[in-house]
């Protein structure tokens, strides 16, 4: 069981050096891609600087609250988009059919398809991220919770895109909505939770994850609270148990192609 | 003990379908049609250990889907398959350290990789350790001499450079059988011929097992002891090799150039299949007429050259394809009378 365990993680990191090699082919692309991530977040933040100056705290969030926000979404977006870009592009390998080497290799699927690319700009996300965690003046033990938060929210965050994109095992074109959900996570992530109320909240909450991936961390991080912590964990684990299971059914489901086509 | 089993294995595909236009594309979305394709119906069969099988068909028989069955790509709607007493949809991992896979139309290789990477990777997902694995790599880098581009990335490899490299790749783990679809499509015959002595090596020393697609009679005659022809998703024909050459070999073809253009006979078991102006060809059914009786019909004193020979292979395939179920299949190789 241990070994199993090591063989398989011995693969998921092999696949992502090969990754990152194919994306250094060219290497001064690849720093810009990086860097500009990094320059583009930070514009952003300036944007709420200047808010800052003229209020002192804008939907229940302080400045120090909103570097939280910003950080652990970047870090958990990056993170997500270092490890298992794929499932980004889910429905349309399985559309395409291109799930066929990876169901012929001795290892996890699931695993083996998640890992099978990197978003080269993520790992500027997430360096950002991680900085902006810094800065904000956590003790270290806030900081290593900070960090076991950005790894549910990455969890949460690749169960939902698995989620909706392993629709595509039952219907064509969910792309469109599985890219549109993740979108409203990130673009609402962006914002406090104060400034929803009602349906909305609950809909931010339960039904596109954010409250979970972010809302609730940065609650935490603010102010320690092991409810909401526990209520964190456990969506995570009840999201992503959801999620495999209907890959999973969905894999019965899979046709393959007889098109002719070449490993990305 | 059986290396494959097969029983009334089947997979129907369903498909959307569209009528043209936009109006086609609003009443697809409005009462979508899904059409049933009958990919493989019915199809059984067993495969013992060692043995080289060839499974043939023409496009779309359902040879692919048949391979992707048998491997765990793909669940079967009904049958039992059982690869080397394993259950591919059960037991999918387990049965994949045990078999290797080459699909000639698809890669499995990392294209901005050299070969060399890739092979790490293939000695990562099937747990062989890192000097167990330079050891292996060298091996088969030396027999199938690919020293000279093993550190070349892939995308900058010819084809056949390629599809050897995908075929290594698949062999590292040493699996005990081997699936091949199409393995030498559009490749030349030096390269081809490399791969067959390739594939040979692996079931001699090995006693590997060899499941091969390919439109290719070479590679099914030079290679391959057994037949399975599919058509339409059923088994049309399971023969040995030798059976199927033996009774064609009751037809021969006869071809003559004669010195001028000379009226040819007209007797039962011979048939002129073509004729211009003094070559003619001639089939003789030697179940019908002795070739000697068939060859003393012709004027040997106006005959310049003569040339006799078995129906080739190819041919016999192609009747086999024309004919549409097992009882016309079995018409056509039946020796006549
Ligand atoms: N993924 C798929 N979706 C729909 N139809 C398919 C799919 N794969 C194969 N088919 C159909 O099933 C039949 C058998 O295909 P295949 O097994 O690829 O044939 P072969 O390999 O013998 O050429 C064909 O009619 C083909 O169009
Ligand atoms: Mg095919």
């Amino acid at each position: 069981m241990l070994t199993a365990v090591k063989n398989q993680t011995r693969v998921c990191l092999l696949s992502l050096k090969y990754n990152i090699m194919r994306e250094m082919v060219n290497k001064v692309t690849f720093l810009m891609n990086i860097i500009f991530m990094m320059l583009n977040n930070a514009c952003i933040l300036i944007q709420w600087f200047i808010l800052f100056r003229l209020r002192e705290e804008i939907g229940g969030y302080t400045m120090r609250e909103i570097m939280m926000l910003w950080g652990l979404t970047a870090a958990s977006f990056g993170l997500s988009h270092i490890l298992f870009a794929r499932v980004f592009s889910l429905p349309e390998l399985i559309v395409s059919g291109k799930l066929d080497s990876y169901l012929v290799q001795p290892k996890n699927v699931l695993l083996g398809v998640l890992t099978s690319a990197t978003a080269v700009s993520a790992i500027g996300d997430f360096l950002y991220g991680v900085a902006l965690l810094l800065f904000c003046g956590l003790a270290v033990g806030g900081f290593l919770l900070a960090l076991l938060l950005i790894v549910t929210g990455t969890v949460i965050l690749t169960a939902f895109a698995l989620l909706f994109g392993s629709l595509a095992f039952w219907f064509v074109r969910v792309e469109i909505l599985g890219n549109q959900m993740v979108m409203g996570i990130v673009s609402f992530a962006t914002y406090p939770d104060g400034i929803f109320q009602g349906i909305s909240r609950f809909l931010l909450y339960f039904i596109i994850p954010v409250g979970m991936a972010v809302y609730h961390p940065v609650h935490i991080l603010a102010e320690f609270d092991a409810g909401r912590l526990f209520t964190v964990l456990g969506y995570a684990c009840l999201l992503s148990t959801a999620a495999v299971a209907v890959f999973y059914r969905g894999l019965r489901r899979y046709s393959s192609s007889s098109l002719m086509e070449a490993r990305m | 003990m059986q290396a494959i089993r097969v029983e009334a294995l089947t997979k129907t595909f369903r498909v959307r379908r569209k009528e043209k236009g936009m109006r086609g594309s609003i009443k697809a979305i409005l009462r979508p049609q899904t059409e049933e394709i009958r990919a493989v119906h019915g199809v059984s069969f067993g495969v013992e250990e060692g043995e080289m099988l060839a499974f043939i068909g023409p496009n779309g028989a359902g040879k692919s889907t048949t391979i992707k069955m048998l491997t765990g790509i793909l669940y079967p709607d009904g049958g039992r398959v059982e690869v080397l007493g394993i259950d591919p949809t059960k037991k999918r991992r387990q049965l994949a350290y045990q078999i290797g896979t080459v699909f000639g139309q698809k890669e499995q290789l990392w294209t901005h990789l050299t070969p060399y990477d890739n092979f790490r990777f293939f000695g990562a997902i099937y747990d062989i350790p890192d000097e167990e694995m330079e050891h292996r790599i060298g091996e088969l880098a030396e027999r199938f001499e690919l020293h000279e581009f093993i550190n070349t990335p892939v995308r900058n490899l010819s084809l056949g450079q390629r599809i050897r490299c995908e075929i290594v790749a698949s062999l590292i783990h040493r699996p005990k059988v081997l699936f091949l679809d199409e393995p030498t499509i559009g490749l030349d015959p030096v390269v081809k011929e490399q791969i067959r002595n390739l594939i040979r090596q692996m079931n001699r020393e090995y006693n590997t097992t060899i499941f091969l697609t390919s439109h290719d009679v070479g590679d099914i005659e030079k290679l391959c002891k057994r037949i399975i022809i599919v058509n339409d998703g059923q088994i049309v024909l399971d023969d040995s090799m030798e059976h199927l050459k033996y009774h064609y070999l009751h037809k021969k073809i006869v071809e003559v150039k004669m010195q001028e253009e000379t009226a040819l006979p007209q007797v039962a078991g011979i048939t002129v299949l073509k004729q211009k102006g003094s070559h003619a060809r001639l089939e003789v059914d030697t179940g019908a007429v002795e070739i000697g009786d068939a060859l003393r019909q012709i004027n040997v004193e106006n005959m310049e050259d003569i040339n006799i020979s078995n129906v080739p292979l190819e041919n016999i395939i192609m009747e086999i394809y024309r004919a549409k179920d097992r009882q016309q299949v079995k018409a056509a190789i039946a020796p006549v009378g």
